[in-house]
């Protein structure tokens, strides 16, 4: 069982059993918690993690920590628009397209993701039955696999995946220098890995303002919708205690990831870390 | 009446880029005619059935090693360390925790009778 993990900033408030059973808790509210607490705002942050990624058809994905499947269906809507938008090019050219494509084409044959797959990784069997029923919900069958696994040991071979994403995850793992390590032996030479996560703000104001809203706010929230103060009072202090962007980058740097980079969303609220398997 | 129809023209239009057994469970939804036992089986199927593309992909995350798929226990195998890794509702756990010891069984067995 996974147990708590030392904090390195201030001591939590309570004792909780283990992140295990709070994911597991608040697995079937997680999608209307999230909208709630972040004023639909995640949308947007996981819209500019896709556009970042810019995956194109054929793109292997590994989202870790993936649960109800944000990303992972995302990814799938950005590659069936890009190969939707170069099969309509290719036909408005009718130049270049043998009779068999074109037949092809009518029938229907192709697969509409080009190749593109996603497999997505979670602890928590609760999240991944979540996701799972969400994608028969919406209709995504094809290029998705759902895996129960650990982040520090991942059941992937080496040089597997173009990508390898993880967010709103990394907090949760009790080491982050292993999950890392196992990010880095995961993704094929070329490969880039993507971290959306909350950080530090920059801006004071804002920094009142937030800090405000966390600890007054969110588990006031967590207690009306989902019937669970706790939990969302270890989700706002985690993210107190979760390193800076700074020394995040030198994490990913020690895994082995060179031109690693930052890009800070909403005053730094949540950053986009990335960096290259070269 | 009406727009709730075209509602659902619109969603069956906008379904068209979604696999057509989805449309299709939709449209036995709205007439409520065909069986029911038809649509829990389609809707039944796919959680448990275990895609073997998967194995390209899954090693034992303890020895990094390819594994085999069992049908007959739903199981990933690792015959090295022996261990079993179930399958539960398609969804393959490969938490080592999880996991089932096979060989150390057998050879308990095997020095007991000893």
């Amino acid at each position: 069982m996974m147990f708590y993990p030392m904090c390195r900033r201030f001591q939590f408030s309570f004792q909780l059993p283990g992140v295990y059973q709070v994911f597991e808790s608040v697995a079937r509210k997680y999608d209307v918690m999230n909208d709630m607490m972040s004023l639909g705002i995640h949308r947007v942050w996981k819209d500019l993690l896709l556009l970042k990624m810019h995956p194109f058809p054929g793109t292997q994905l590994l989202d870790v920590a993936g649960g109800t499947g944000d990303i992972a269906f995302r990814f799938l809507n950005y590659v069936q628009a890009q190969h939707q938008r170069k099969q309509k090019r290719q036909l408005r050219a009718q130049q270049n397209l043998s009779w068999e494509e074109i037949a092809k084409k009518y029938q229907n044959q192709e697969d509409s993701l080009g190749g593109s797959r996603v497999m997505v990784c979670d602890i928590n069997k609760e999240m991944l039955k979540m996701g799972k029923q969400k994608a028969c919900a919406r209709g995504y069958k094809a290029g998705l696999a759902w895996v129960l696994g650990d982040a520090e040991e991942l059941p992937f071979d080496d040089d597997k995946f173009d990508v390898y994403t993880i967010a709103f995850g990394i907090r949760n793992v009790t080491h982050i220098d292993r999950a890392l390590q196992e990010a880095h032996r995961v993704l094929k030479p070329g490969g880039r890995f993507l971290c959306l996560e909350f950080s530090q703000v920059n801006n004071p104001l804002v920094s009142r303002l937030y800090d405000v809203y966390s600890f007054q706010v969110i588990p006031v929230l967590g207690e009306v919708i989902a019937g669970d103060w706790k939990s969302y009072q270890y989700l706002v202090e985690s993210i107190r205690q979760f390193p800076p962007q700074e020394e995040f980058k030198e994490m990913i740097e020690d895994a082995g990831f060179q031109k690693v980079t930052y890009e800070n969303l909403t005053s730094g609220i949540v950053a986009i870390h990335s960096g290259f398997k070269l | 009446m009406l727009s709730g129809a075209c509602g659902r023209l619109a969603s069956a239009l906008r379904g068209t880029l979604a696999p057509p057994s989805a449309v299709a469970r939709r449209c036995l939804h709205a007439s409520g005619s065909l069986s029911s036992a038809e649509k829990s089986e389609r809707t039944r199927k796919p959680p448990q059935a275990f895609d073997p593309a998967l194995l390209e992909f899954l090693v034992c995350p303890l020895s990094k090693k390819p594994l085999r798929y069992e049908a007959s226990t739903n199981e990933l195998i690792n015959e090295e360390l022996g261990i079993a890794y179930p399958v539960i509702d398609g969804i393959p756990n490969m938490i080592p925790q999880a996991a089932r010891m096979t060989h150390q069984n057998k050879k308990q067995e095997e020095t007991e009778r000893h």
